[in-house]
């Protein structure tokens, strides 16, 4: 099997297994989670077989000519519409997590979704999600990314609302919805104006040929000082600030945890935010394409401020949460964040590895997370929780693991390897003199202090001390459908850093055979991408930050385990910035006042006044000059079929049911008249201008 | 144009027809043979024979395009591909009929149904104006008795009567355009006549007046405005399965047998813009009334005639465009045409067969009622609508963009205003279907036959578009023969 047509199949059992479930197996549980589980492995065992051979063909070979396969779908005159796949070094390394984690993700819904009414629909919401994002890794033009993009959006929609009897699911969901569309509208603007300028979507042209790119970045566009590249990049960084919940539209991401916690292990790690990432880095070449001022291109200036920004705002938001789960959501924003700043300064590889390393231990997270819930019968707030160490042992050592792995624990965990690079980056920029570099450094070394803080103190709150409440004393251990993923993506979120280990790190480098990711990845771009030198400074400060705050945490939740009913510590040593942590800077209060209320006043006075008034009076004019053409066209109806039949003294001409008086009179010889008619004025007619009368 | 009359391999470019006469036939003699009780096989065995004559039909293409039987029909791949259609047509409304609790089908009534179809079939392959005329009389005797099969109901009688009396008066205002075509040019073959149009030996204005009267004939067939005042009458009173045959396999062969004759003919004519202009203006009026009437309709069987209506004013729209593209496009929206429309009316029979009406509004709460069947519903008449992911919009977005490659940006203009204002009345009915009824409905059961033709048609919509381009693909090549 050619591995372009490995591609095309791994798409199909998904989105089959949605149709089936929804069409037929939903009567079945047990059917509709083989079903669903069946696709995800097929579609697994086939992606990994197309990593495999990838990796076999070798980095170079494959980002000189990546597997690319076209299907002529719609043709439209000249051209035909295809849809087609597209697989590079940077599709290989997005297929190897996705598959992993979706499978992980399924296996484990199993376990958590047991017993819910509507099991079926959601196996096959989450085939149709697999569906999405499979289709949107290996999409090989901005359209067709476009069209699962937008699938996702729905998915989301459909399985944040999927408890829909909750107020707040519901409300959560629309949320998601419309704040990612703002994200969305403005990325379909920009590809257009792709579109418009270079006539064609396709990654080949817009992102790989040097003389388009070259156009692009040296036409100044419609808006005076930015070059269409420019604009374009603006334009599509706009969809990832709102698919990856970067600030300021990051509010939708906590708001999803109310969808079952297998979904938010799919939008955090697997799917959806990840496809905001992907978006941004498969579009690197025209983001950082033509010269900008000396911090980089106007898009590059806007990741690294808006990226790094929003890693450390999300970061302290972190510190002051309750809900187990929405702790894990501020720190996906946060991590987010590092990516989207990695490629502000440039560190393309850095940002993918981020990336991955990131999906599993953020699944992990979620998934472990879920499992605490399930053990503590669906309570999630953390100060109800401690001392679930004895009680969920796998869940706490996976989540311990998953948890080093965030803050960045040094050499035995994914997280310090990738989060590194990113720091090393964004060091090196800044020694480079880049005021970006600076900012961006500052902000994320920070927020990597802050997040082995907030998740010591998850740990801490969670699984150390003695129970705080009913609910804890009675936890117990979730079945096996639920741990053994757990313990396999533990497996990655520790391991996985490994393949990135940088060349010149004592030991490590050359045991690991010397960044291997940097240089599989790095190939996509084409051109050579030189490694960062190591620097003992960053490297030293990551340590010690991971390290210090982890052991902060520890210092603080950990050393003296809360009692029950006692409040945070921290509540007292922040006072009122804790409050304003807590309700999280009130952004959503701020929206509320800023946009939503005038809306709804506007969509008020718009019913009243325009809808109402201006819209209805036109209709009713309308319709008033209906009737009276009615009775007109009803006049002459009358007058003319008087001529040959005497039925037309009948009613009054009025214009509804069909004109059943003027052409439906129902009557075959009237019809037959009206044949006449038409013929005989038609002769007429032509025989008169050819005659020349 | 010197040609043979008559070889023994010109017989495979008829397999098809010669199979349906065969298949006719035997079910005439199955009737008269099979007991009372077991009539209702009848049906299995007329679609299982159609359906061999769907399969067959390929062969009705002797491999290169040709004319056979004296340049009296031609052998060529749209031919073949129509023949399978209106096969494919027949079996579907076979298996339909067996259904329609108010209906009896006997074998005369299937094998009308056969003889319907030769007639079709010659319709799209006659290249002389001789048969074009005795394959439209053979199609519309073969449906005007159809359309009176019910003989107790008195709409089915009336709406028979109907149509035979304006068929008739249509195929004389017909035959008489064709005398001035004989008796002026000594020829009746197209390419004959062709030939002596483009020579400018005729003039324009005679060109123009003769399609009139021959439009009225071929137009009737399309039910093309101001030529449609029978059909919404007879959609109505004919069986519903019956309305289902004609209102595609009739109106696809009249507008294939329509865009032959302006192509191969009037498309010679040295100026022919008179001529698009006045089919691109018949196409807008009779898809803008058609919608008009539809919008208000109460009956579901009264707004599909109008929708039907409609319908067939988008493909005039592809055959003003007079080109290859064109032609492709009109073949894809006909066929994708053919399984939408008996999908909507199959979902009718089986609704009516319950509430003894063809109200909208005895369509509320069939989602309640029959969930798989709301579904095909709903399928249905978004694929009408022109709504993606289904067949219809990509037939649609083909149309258009071949009468826009021709230059109507007007038309298609128009057109598109006119899709808008048909969503109303099919998401109307969608509407209907997926409202909860007030009073608790007793479940409606799907019977087999009806189950594989909705199962069939929906999923020529389905396929329709993701096979988009290998079906296009295979009617430009059959199309590209004509021009």
């Amino acid at each position: 099997m050619t591995l372009d047509s490995m591609a095309w199949l791994m798409l199909l059992p998904p989105v089959l297994a949605f149709w089936l479930i929804v069409l037929f197996f939903n009567r079945w549980k047990r059917l509709s989670h083989w079903t669903a589980i069946g696709a995800a492995f097929i579609s697994f065992v086939l992606a990994q077989g197309i990593v495999i051979a990838g990796l076999r063909m070798g980095a170079e070979a494959l980002a000189e000519r990546p597997i690319h396969s076209l299907l002529p779908w719609l043709p439209t005159g000249a051209t035909v519409l295809s849809l087609g796949v597209w697989i590079d070094p940077l599709t290989v390394a997005l297929l190897f997590f996705v598959s992993i984690t979706v499978l992980a993700i399924f296996v484990y819904s199993v376990g958590y979704m047991h017993g819910d009414p509507k099991y079926s629909r959601f196996f096959a919401f989450i085939s149709l999600f697999a569906f999405g994002m499979f289709g949107l890794v290996v999409a090989d033009d901005l359209l067709m990314l476009f069209i699962f993009w937008e699938i996702m959006g729905l998915c989301s929609y459909l399985l944040i609302g999927f408890w829909y009897h909750k107020p707040s699911a519901y409300r959560a969901a629309v949320k998601a919805f419309l704040t990612t569309r703002i994200g969305d509208v403005f990325m379909l603007l920009g590809i257009a104006y792709l579109y418009s300028q270079t006539g064609t979507l396709s990654y080949d042209v817009l992102f790989r040929n040097h003389e388009v790119l070259h156009r692009l970045a040296t036409t100044p566009s419609v808006i005076g000082g930015l070059s269409v590249a420019a604009l374009a990049g603006l334009l599509l960084f706009a969809g990832t600030v709102g698919k990856s919940a970067q600030f300021p539209l990051h509010v939708w991401l906590p708001d999803a945890m109310e969808g079952p916690t297998p979904v938010s292990a799919m939008i955090h790690a697997a799917t959806m935010v990840s496809a905001g990432v992907y978006l941004v880095i498969r579009a690197f070449p025209l983001l950082s394409a033509g010269l900008g001022g000396a911090a980089g291109t106007p898009p590059k200036v806007a990741m690294g401020v808006i990226g790094a920004f929003t890693a450390f705002f999300a970061a302290t938001i972190a510190v002051a949460q309750r809900d187990i789960k929405r702790v894990l959501a501020y720190s996906t924003i946060s991590q987010l964040g590092y990516m989207i700043a990695a490629l502000g300064v440039g560190a393309y590889v850095a940002a993918a590895f981020h990336l991955v390393a990131h999906a599993f231990f953020k699944a992990l997270l979620f998934l472990g997370s879920g499992s605490v819930i399930v053990g503590m019968h669906h309570h999630q707030d953390m100060m109800e929780m401690g001392g679930l160490r004895k009680k969920m042992p796998i869940t706490f050592w996976t989540f311990v693991a998953g948890g080093f792995a965030l803050s960045g624990f040094p050499i035995i965990t994914a997280g310090f390897w990738s989060k590194d690079e990113i720091l090393a980056e964004a060091f090196h920029a800044a020694m480079g003199g880049s005021w970006l570099g600076w900012f961006v450094y500052t902000l994320l070394a920070l927020g990597a202090l802050l997040t082995a803080f907030y998740t010591m103190r998850q740990i801490s709150l969670t699984f150390l001390g003695e129970p705080r409440s009913e609910h804890a004393e009675h936890a117990h251990e979730t079945p096996w459908t639920m741990t053994a993923p757990l313990v396999v993506l533990a497996f990655f979120a520790l391991t996985f850093g490994f393949v990135g280990v940088p060349e010149d790190f004592p030991v490590l480098g050359p045991l690991f055979g010397g960044n291997f990711f940097h240089h599989f990845v790095g190939a996509t771009l084409m051109e050579e991408m030189e490694t960062t030198p190591l620097n003992w400074v960053p490297l030293t400060i990551s340590i010690v930050f991971a390290l210090g705050g982890l052991y902060f945490g520890w210092w603080v939740y950990g050393r003296r385990p809360l009692e029950a009913g006692a409040p945070d510590p921290l509540e007292r040593a922040l006072g009122k910035l804790y409050t304003v942590l807590e309700n999280k800077y009130y952004v959503d209060e701020f929206y509320d006042r800023l946009f939503i209320q005038p809306t709804i006043r506007l969509g008020a006075w718009v019913y009243k006044w325009i809808d109402r008034g201006v819209i209805d009076g036109i209709l009713h004019t309308v319709a008033k000059a209906a009737v009276v053409s009615g009775q007109l066209f009803g006049w002459v109806d009358r007058v003319v079929i008087n001529g040959g039949v005497d039925s037309a003294a009948r009613g009054v001409g009025r214009m509804g049911e069909e004109g059943r008086r003027g052409l439906q009179t129902g009557l075959v010889q009237d019809y037959i008249f009206i044949l006449a008619v038409f013929v005989i004025l038609f002769v007429l007619v032509y025989f008169v201008r050819g005659a020349g009368l | 144009m010197e040609q043979e009359i008559f070889q023994l391999s010109y017989l495979q470019a008829i397999v098809p027809e010669l199979l349906l006469l065969v298949v006719g036939l035997l079910l005439l003699g199955v009737d008269l043979v099979l007991p009372e009780a077991r009539k209702r096989e009848l049906s299995v065995w007329a679609a299982a024979g159609f359906a061999i004559v769907a399969l067959a039909s390929p062969l009705a293409y002797l491999g290169e395009p040709q004319f056979v039987f004296g340049g009296m029909i031609g052998s060529e791949p749209l031919n073949a591909i129509f023949a399978f259609i209106f096969a494919m047509a027949a079996f579907l409304v076979a298996l339909l009929s067996r259904d329609d609790e108010r209906l009896e089908p006997s074998g005369v009534y299937y094998a009308l149904i056969a003889f319907a179809v030769i007639g079709m079939d010659l319709m799209v392959a006659a290249t002389d104006f001789i048969m074009l005329y005795l394959a439209l009389e053979l199609t519309g005797l073969s449906l005007y008795l159809l359309s009176a099969y019910d003989r107790r109901s008195r709409f089915s009688v009336e709406a028979g009567m109907k149509y035979f009396f304006y068929g008739s008066v249509a195929s004389a205002v017909m035959l008489y355009g064709i005398t001035f075509i004989a008796g002026l040019t000594g020829q009746t073959l197209y390419l004959g006549v062709r030939y002596l149009f483009a020579s400018a030996v005729m003039p324009a204005w005679f060109g123009m007046g003769v399609l009139v009267l021959i439009l009225a004939g071929v137009g009737f067939k399309v039910a093309m405005v101001p030529l449609h005042t029978w059909a919404p009458d007879v959609y109505e009173g004919a069986p519903t399965p019956v309305t289902a045959f004609l209102s595609v396999t009739s109106k696809a062969a009249g507008v294939m047998a329509l865009m032959r004759l302006l192509v191969w003919i009037w498309g010679s004519l040295p100026s022919h813009a008179e001529m698009t202009s006045l089919i691109a203006a018949l196409a807008i009026v009779t898809i803008t009334l058609g919608n008009l009437f539809a919008l208000r309709q109460k009956s579901f069987k009264r707004l599909l005639a109008y929708s039907s209506i409609t319908q067939a004013g988008y493909v005039l729209v592809g055959v003003t465009a007079l080109s290859p593209m064109g032609l492709t496009a009109v073949g894809f929206y006909l066929a994708i045409y053919a399984v939408t429309n008996i999908a909507a009316f199959t979902v009718l029979v089986l609704v009516s067969n319950r509430s003894g009406s063809d109200w909208l509004r005895d369509f509320v709460g069939l989602q309640q009622r029959s969930p798989a069947l709301a579904l095909a519903l709903l399928v249905a008449l978004l694929s009408l609508g022109g709504v993606p992911p289904f067949a219809g919009f990509v037939g649609k977005i083909l149309l258009f963009a071949a009468a826009l490659k021709s230059g109507f940006v007007w038309l298609v203009g128009a057109a598109l205003a006119n899709v808008l204002i048909s969503l109303y009345y099919y998401l109307n009915a969608v509407r209907m279907a997926y409202t909860r009824a007030e009073e608790p409905v007793e479940p409606l059961s799907i019977p087999v036959a009806s189950r594989w033709v909705l199962v069939i048609a929906t999923a020529g919509i389905i396929l329709g578009t993701i096979l988009a381009y290998p079906l296009y693909h295979l009617l430009e090549r059959a199309a590209m023969v004509w021009f």
